[in-house]
């Protein structure tokens, strides 16, 4: 038995006393201070009682519950709908007479995200902003739902067919409707138009092309427009013809015009653009060469350019253009058949020339595809004239409009609407309440192209079909389906349309892939010219220069490229894009010259000061328009350069009426009323400053040009690349020798160490030269990723939301139109691998991912903005007010002293529009900070495929909204860390053009770019007002660099 | 021969009006004993009223978000965190007059370092609120707090100057209030042991902690004194440096400065006297406390003005300097922005340099530095200049960085950002009339420890001492002590 120790006496003697005292927890007495403790009214564990039970009760009655949105499961859950699952189901986007194959995302049932169908040789997955806005039409809370007559809701369908069915009875029905692609609707239309004796159908297109068509007519014996295959068009001249923003089928010619565009380093070609215009249009502002001449000397140019090409001299230009066309005829002579001339012109005549231009450089045949026309445009401004003539003298009793507006966007809205109220019966059905439907009977909403079945053909062969991707919203019904109907047709639309296909492509699963496919074409694209005829050429050459001189002042109208016709002016995407020229977002104004800002309105935007005034100041000097025999418009100006010294430029498609929706309200005013008999070049015009009145528009960047700082974007001239091809890398070279050089900058521009970045490295490179600055990679990140809408008020304080925009510089002597040189850069997050955002933020918020992602951890955010501050890209947005309604906060969108929020805002907060939102997304509240995200939730379903399918990762499997909303794929993105990846194919065999933004700056930016190249002459860069500054600023940087080093 | 001076003839007495001990407790602690004045009440309700408009201000910024103010995507800061350095560097006098001030043994500083601490502590009060109120979430404003948490856990991103700013704003502010508080101990003691009143008495009893005058009480608060002066001495200095930091360490040309931290700190110092000269200029009147608050004060603190001032314009001139020696062309282009008239924010360049630079050498003049009136003129002046100096450091140089594609449209702050700015104001005000209504706004203690010696009456015997034959001094002074 081992010894035991005993500590005290009592555990030796084992008293009584030690017994008692060992049971005790404590064997000593407890060292209470006073006596009081233990008696005192509030002892210790009451007093902690009180504390939790008032922390609590406070933290209860402070507790602001956010508020909660429920998501109801599905209580049999269709067969094919995976929740959290997207389907993709192949349609094709019409709205007018523009047609784009589209592919739509449906999510959980709706659908929420439109791509470009990459099966169609035509668009090749391209898309335009418009298209990959029409997603929000779909839940525009301003669609009509349910039918109307006489103003009041019709309560069926039924009682609607029997209302018009008596209407219609014996009445010589007009049905107008925009071109109409459809082969099954046009069928219907003919087997409809049969039972009305004297009825016709009547094409009309808001924008007409009427005089291509007639041209055409002229010259070819076709009244139809033919394909131009701008992809094999050396050198291209474009008599303002906006052809990658908004003449004709644009979508097409973007794809084609990028094909020469992109200089390759083995081969660095590229193709040669002439642009002859009055405006600036965004087409203009990509060409290489760019000269300006008043609207009303089109003809002449045309004519001169004629002259030129047949080798005769030329006379009636300026001194600029004369230049300009020898060069152009010089280009076109040597690249016969590789050249093309394209004319925006809305007289036949100016298009006769034109035609004949293009016969003499051999386009016909080649650049021009006679075999294959576009059927997209065959509306005749004659055949609506009649029209309007035959309502007036009752010859018409009844008449259909289908998405038709001519109350808004024909030249003679009031004569037509004045035409429209002698007609007994009118019909429309058209979505919204908008200038002409508010004036007729009967209402019949026709169903969103996302609810209908159809199809289109762009060319003949050349067929997309259209499938609906949601149960029709409201009580609506599409044409074809009510001309079935009031045709006596008892087989409804979809199996009219079946029958229609099955029957041409031989069988059920012959339909069935080509619904799947969303495409029908041909197996060998046709090519061939058409048999020309001079016949009316001296007749319209005598009539196209003959034209008089057209007064001090001319005025352009124009098609915004975002905003298009105005078909669209409801959508709040649309309208916050801005505007690729002017940048301004949700009105429309006059564009006017520097040298008439100076007498007009005392602005020289080549002093400094005035400049800096003019465009830190929102409010604009309002002028008054006036066209002979017309209303007088009175609109704000904006100072463009590069626009014809006394020409002015509005845009159509604003000004609609309130029914047309809640965003668009008070968005610009109407100009369509000027044009004069539909011509959008109008002459005589005056203008005249409105007194003490301005008027704030909305930019989304104010100043004009890059300052000559190289270092943010980096251009130069084709000649110049091909006898110095690695000048750029030179010249990074050199800026970054004293810190490693090009090699080793990475990791020697900093003190702090450098880690290796295996694995997974997303990187982008974006290409200047294929990036035509038209927005459809803004509103495709809009819609993927649910960036706000903060309405006209909010982007007025500067508050946009835009992830990704596209800058826009003008270089070049403002005085000079012709001189001015435009570039675009599309900017976004850089996903700088030494981002000074992260390391800014107190609370790491912002901080980097293994994959080369900057990422944003938004519930971690506390808004304190010092990372946008540090962000030498200005790319990160802070989210100033409740845009989107997902505040902690209910019920607060109702400021009224300071930052009211427009209506556009609380339309895009509707229980109805909310359902675009794309669910993959959060959606982000007020106060925290958001930016673009390279689309993670893109990269994360890729990488989940991948590892599903148990391969690496290829590029198929990711790619970013913006990226494949780009019709000339300017944008590159993947896995950087592989070197057979595009990006990494793109940046290896670009190195030449290849640059980072700010790259002195050691952020370590992971989205390179391309420099542009131009092919011209004319000395590229630098600063608006002094292009001298340029090499100075830039000696100076090197200095400072060498100083630094040293 | 000449008289030998037993005192030097530099400083002019401190306290005038040969004060007794019991005088000095009497003119200081009576206000606090009386009802105040009708000023008093007219500035109180005005200094409320400001403060329920910056509440009310603020209130709709929390409830609508931070776009109630002007601020955009390229100007991410602008009033608020102007008005956050602003402050801050108001901070900066009292501390810099208690602690080092008292290590460097200036008596002078006892007249005025209460009154410059309290102002310390309210400017700092109202600093933090512009910081916590220009968060975008301001309800998670606990997470820049590193605690521990069930997030991973999440740590603060240490490497944030705001973080640092987290610390040494609460450190400093610590710091000072218990340097502020403890100083005050013995005279709270003085205005219980004089109550009259039952709540008083209660009241001040409580505040003082049991002090009794005892000479161990003394002896610990000395040797607290001492040891908190030690502790703020290196505050002043990084307070501000570490403010300074919030832009140094950035990219934004403008910001990117190796100079900002003494600049910042000598700044700080500049607007902090200027603050101190506003306040104790009115107070001294208001109360009567001439005697306390003497023109030897003002003077010295107007010197301190025209050295800090002159440091100041040192360090925009060679800021201008290196950005045209430095040859960096964004930088250049952001010192640009200020200088060059023809930019839309020159005229707050120019209010700055006039304000900062070319005023306070005014100081020069000692006619200029003894006038009260022209002295409370230039306070004002100091401390316009300096607000704009932080407006032009923060808007003109972000508002105009790196991209022209985001050169920002003209920015001027929105009812909310006034009204947030007059808010604390209002709390400064606030907080300041309380002090001097129940507070000595004067060190009672510290001036009785300097009364024996720089006090008027004590200076007129010395110079009757002084004025002795040398054997009789010789005699007096063999004795002395």
């Amino acid at each position: 038995m081992s010894k035991k120790y005993w500590q005290n006496f009592g555990e030796l003697n084992h008293s009584e006393a030690f017994q008692q005292s060992a049971k005790d927890e404590f064997r000593e007495e407890l060292p209470f201070e006073g006596e009081g403790m233990a008696e005192a009214k509030t002892p210790r564990r009451d007093f902690l009682k009180y504390v939790g039970f008032s922390t609590a009760a406070a933290a209860i009655a402070a507790g602001c519950e956010t508020p909660v949105r429920k998501a109801i499961p599905y209580l049999n859950k269709p067969a094919d709908l995976t929740p959290g699952v997207s389907n993709w189901y192949a349609t094709t986007y019409v709205s007018g007479s523009d047609v784009v194959p589209v592919v739509a995302k449906v999510r959980d049932g709706r659908p929420i995200k439109i791509e470009g169908n990459e099966l169609s040789t035509i668009t090749g997955g391209g898309t335009s902003a418009r298209v990959q806005a029409s997603v929000l039409d779909l839940y525009d809370t301003a669609r009509l739902r349910y039918p109307m007559a006489n103003g009041q809701e019709v309560s069926s369908l039924d009682a609607f067919d029997k209302m018009l069915g008596e209407a219609l009875t014996g009445a010589a029905v007009a049905l107008v409707t925009p071109t109409i692609t459809s082969p099954t609707t046009k069928q219907i239309i003919t087997e409809f138009l049969a039972k009305y004796p004297g009825s016709r159908h009547v094409q009309y297109d808001g924008i007409s092309y009427s005089g291509i068509l007639s041209a055409n007519e002229a010259s070819y014996g076709k009244r139809a427009v033919p394909s131009y295959d701008f992809g094999k068009a050396k050198v291209v001249v474009s008599l303002a013809a906006d052809f990658l923003g908004t003449w004709l089928n644009h979508v097409e010619y973007q794809k084609g015009y990028a094909k020469l565009r992109k200089v390759g380093e083995k081969n660095p070609e590229m193709s040669k653009h002439y642009h002859f215009e009055s405006m600036m249009s965004m087409t203009g502002s990509n060409a290489d060469e760019r000269y300006t001449h008043k609207p009303s000397e089109a003809g002449i140019v045309a004519a001169a350019l004629l002259s030129a090409v047949s080798g005769q001299a030329i006379s009636g230009v300026s001194e600029s253009v004369k230049k300009g066309v020898e060069n152009a005829a010089k280009d076109l002579l040597a690249n016969k058949e590789a050249g093309l001339v394209v004319s925006g012109s809305h007289s036949a005549d100016v298009q006769i020339i034109v035609n004949a231009i293009n016969e003499a450089i051999g386009a016909n045949g080649t650049t021009i595809n006679w075999a294959a026309p576009l059927l997209t445009k065959q509306g005749v401004d004659a055949d609506m004239a009649t029209l309007i003539d035959d309502m007036n003298s009752g010859k018409i009793n009844a008449v259909l409009l289908y998405d038709v507006n001519p109350v808004y966007d024909y030249f003679d809205g009031a004569k037509f609407k004045a035409a429209l109220a002698k007609v007994k019966t009118s019909v429309s059905f058209n979505e919204r309440l908008d200038e002409t439907t508010a004036l007729v009977k009967y209402i019949l909403p026709a169903n969103h192209y996302l609810e209908s079945w159809g199809d289109a053909e762009i060319k003949p062969g050349y067929i997309s079909l259209m499938q609906p991707t949601i149960n029709p919203l409201f009580k609506t019904r599409q044409l074809q389906d009510t001309l079935l109907k009031w045709s006596g047709n008892a087989t409804g639309y979809h199996d009219y349309f079946k029958n229609f296909w099955v029957a041409k492509l031989g069988s059920e699963e012959a339909y069935d892939t080509a619904l799947m496919n969303g495409v029908i074409e041909p197996a060998a694209p046709a090519a061939g010219g058409a048999a020309f005829s001079n016949a009316k050429l001296a007749e319209a050459t005598a009539a196209a220069t003959a034209k008089k001189a057209g007064g001090t002042y001319e005025l352009v109208l124009y098609q915004k490229p975002v905003l298009g016709d105005g078909r669209q002016a409801n959508n709040p995407w649309l309208l916050e894009t801005p505007d690729p020229i002017t940048r301004a977002t949700w009105d429309n104004y006059v564009i006017i010259s520097p040298s008439l800002a100076k007498t007009l309105i005392g602005v020289d935007i080549a002093d400094r000061q005035q400049a800096d005034q003019f465009e830190v100041n929102p409010g604009k000097p309002v002028v008054k328009v006036t066209v002979p025999g017309k209303e007088p418009v009175t609109l704000p100006v904006l100072v463009i350069p590069g626009v014809e010294a006394n020409t002015l430029a509005i845009a159509v498609g604003y000004g609609r009426n309130a029914q047309s929706g809640r965003a668009t309200v008070g968005a610009g005013k109407n100009a369509y009323p000027l044009a004069v008999n539909g011509d959008f070049n109008v002459s005589n015009v005056s203008i005249e400053v409105v007194p003490k009145e301005t008027y704030k528009v909305a930019q989304g960047q104010t100043h004009m040009s890059y300052e000559g700082r190289v270092e943010v974007v980096k251009e130069m001239l084709l000649a110049e690349y091909k006898a110095h091809p690695d000048e750029i890398m030179e010249e990074r070279e050199k800026e970054l020798k004293p810190f490693g050089g090009l090699d080793k900058f990475t990791a020697e521009g900093t003190i702090y160490p450098n880690y290796e970045k295996p694995g997974i490295k997303w990187g982008m490179s974006i290409d200047l030269n294929a990036c035509y600055g038209c927005g459809s990679c803004v509103v495709a990140c809009t819609a993927e990723n649910n960036v706000a809408t903060v309405g006209k008020s909010e982007v007025l304080r500067y508050h946009d939301m835009a992830w990704l925009r596209i800058d826009r510089y003008f270089s070049g002597d403002p005085a000079n139109p012709d001189s001015i040189q435009t570039i675009f850069q599309p900017m976004l997050c850089q996903h700088c691998d030494n981002a000074p955002c992260e390391n800014v933020c107190p609370v790491a918020a912002t901080n980097h991912s293994s994959e080369g992602l900057n990422q944003m951890t938004y519930n971690r955010c506390i808004g304190t903005r010092y990372c946008a501050n540090n962000c030498p890209f200005k790319v990160r947005r802070f989210n100033w007010a409740d845009y989107t309604g997902a505040d902690s906060f209910p019920n607060n969108q109702d400021q009224t002293i300071v930052g009211h929020l427009d209506d556009a805002v609380h339309m895009m907060n509707d229980e109805l529009t909310r359902m675009v939102l794309n669910p993959d997304v959060t959606v982000r509240s007020r106060g925290v900070i958001e930016k673009c995200s390279f689309c993670v939730q893109r990269l994360q379903e890729g990488k989940l495929k991948a590892k599903k399918e148990n391969r690496t990762l290829t590029d198929s499997d990711v790619k970013t909204a913006c990226q494949q909303a780009c019709a000339a794929d300017a944008i590159v993105f993947g896995n950087v860390n592989n070197k057979d990846s595009e990006v990494s194919t793109v940046r290896r065999e670009n190195k030449n053009r290849l640059f980072y933004s700010l790259e002195q700056l050691h952020v370590l930016p992971n989205v390179s770019y391309l420099a542009k190249i131009r092919n011209t002459e004319m000395e590229t860069g630098g600063k608006l007002e002094k292009p001298e500054a340029h090499s100075a600023e830039k000696e100076g940087a090197e200095k400072k660099a060498e100083k630094e080093h040293a | 021969m000449s008289l030998l001076r037993y005192e030097s003839q530099v400083r002019e007495p401190l306290v005038t009006g040969a004060k007794t001990y019991h005088q000095v407790t009497e003119d200081i602690i009576r206000p606090i004993e009386m009802k105040p004045s009708r000023l008093w009440y007219i500035g109180f309700i005005i200094s409320v009223g400001l403060l329920c408009f910056g509440i009310w201000s603020v209130t709709m910024e929390v409830m609508y978000g931070v776009g109630q103010w002007n601020l955009n995507k390229t100007i991410g800061w602008g009033w608020d965190i102007t008005n956050f350095v602003w402050w801050v560097g108001i901070g900066h006098a009292g501390t810099l007059i208690s602690a080092i001030l008292l290590l460097f043994r200036q008596g002078w500083r006892t007249g005025v370092n209460r009154a410059a601490e309290a102002m310390t502590i309210f400017a700092v009060m109202c600093a933090g609120q512009f910081p916590i109120w220009h968060m975008g979430r301001v309800w998670m404003a606990f997470f820049v707090l590193p605690y521990p948490n069930t997030r991973g856990p999440l740590w603060v991103n240490f490497n944030s100057p705001l973080l640092w700013d987290v610390f040494a704003i609460s450190t400093y502010f610590t710091v000072s209030l218990l340097f502020w508080y403890s100083g005050l101990l013995p005279d709270l003691a003085s205005v219980r042991d004089r109550a009259k009143l039952k709540w008083r008495k209660f009241m001040y009893g409580l505040l003082s902690f049991g002090w009794t005058g005892s000479t161990k009480h003394w002896q610990r608060h000395e040797s607290l004194s001492l040891v908190l002066a030690g502790l703020s001495t290196p505050l002043v200095l990084s307070v501000h440096t570490i403010v300074s930091f919030d832009f140094a360490t950035s990219v934004v040309p403008g910001w990117h400065t190796t100079i900002f931290p003494p600049y910042f700190v000598a700044g700080a110092v500049f607007s902090g006297f200027a603050m101190v000269q506003t306040l104790l200029l009115i107070t001294r009147k208001v109360l009567k406390l001439e005697d306390y608050i003497t023109l030897e004060h003002i003077e010295v603190m107007n010197k301190i003005i025209v050295l800090t001032g002159s440091i100041v314009g040192v360090a925009y001139i060679t800021e201008l300097f290196i950005s045209w020696y430095g040859q960096n062309p964004y930088e250049a282009a952001a010192f640009k922005n200020r200088w060059d008239l023809t930019t839309p924010y020159a005229w707050s360049y120019y209010i700055m340099m006039g304000c900062n630079v070319l005023s306070p050498q005014f100081f020069w003049f000692k006619k200029l530095r003894r006038n009260l009136l022209f002295t409370f003129f230039m306070s004002i002046l100091v401390n316009v200049g300096m607000w704009f100096e932080r407006f032009v450091i923060i808007v003109t140089s972000i508002y105009r960085d790196f991209l022209p594609s985001s050169w920002s449209t003209y920015y001027a702050p929105s009812i909310f950002e006034v009204g947030f700015y007059m808010g604390t104001f209002g709390l400064f005000f606030t907080c300041y009339f309380l002090f001097s209504k129940f507070f000595p706004v004067i060190a009672v203690a510290e001036i009785k420890h300097i009364l024996k010696k720089n006090g008027e009456s004590y200076k007129d015997d010395m110079t009757q001492v002084d004025q002795q034959p040398v054997e009789e001094f010789a005699h007096e002074h063999a004795h002395a002590h």
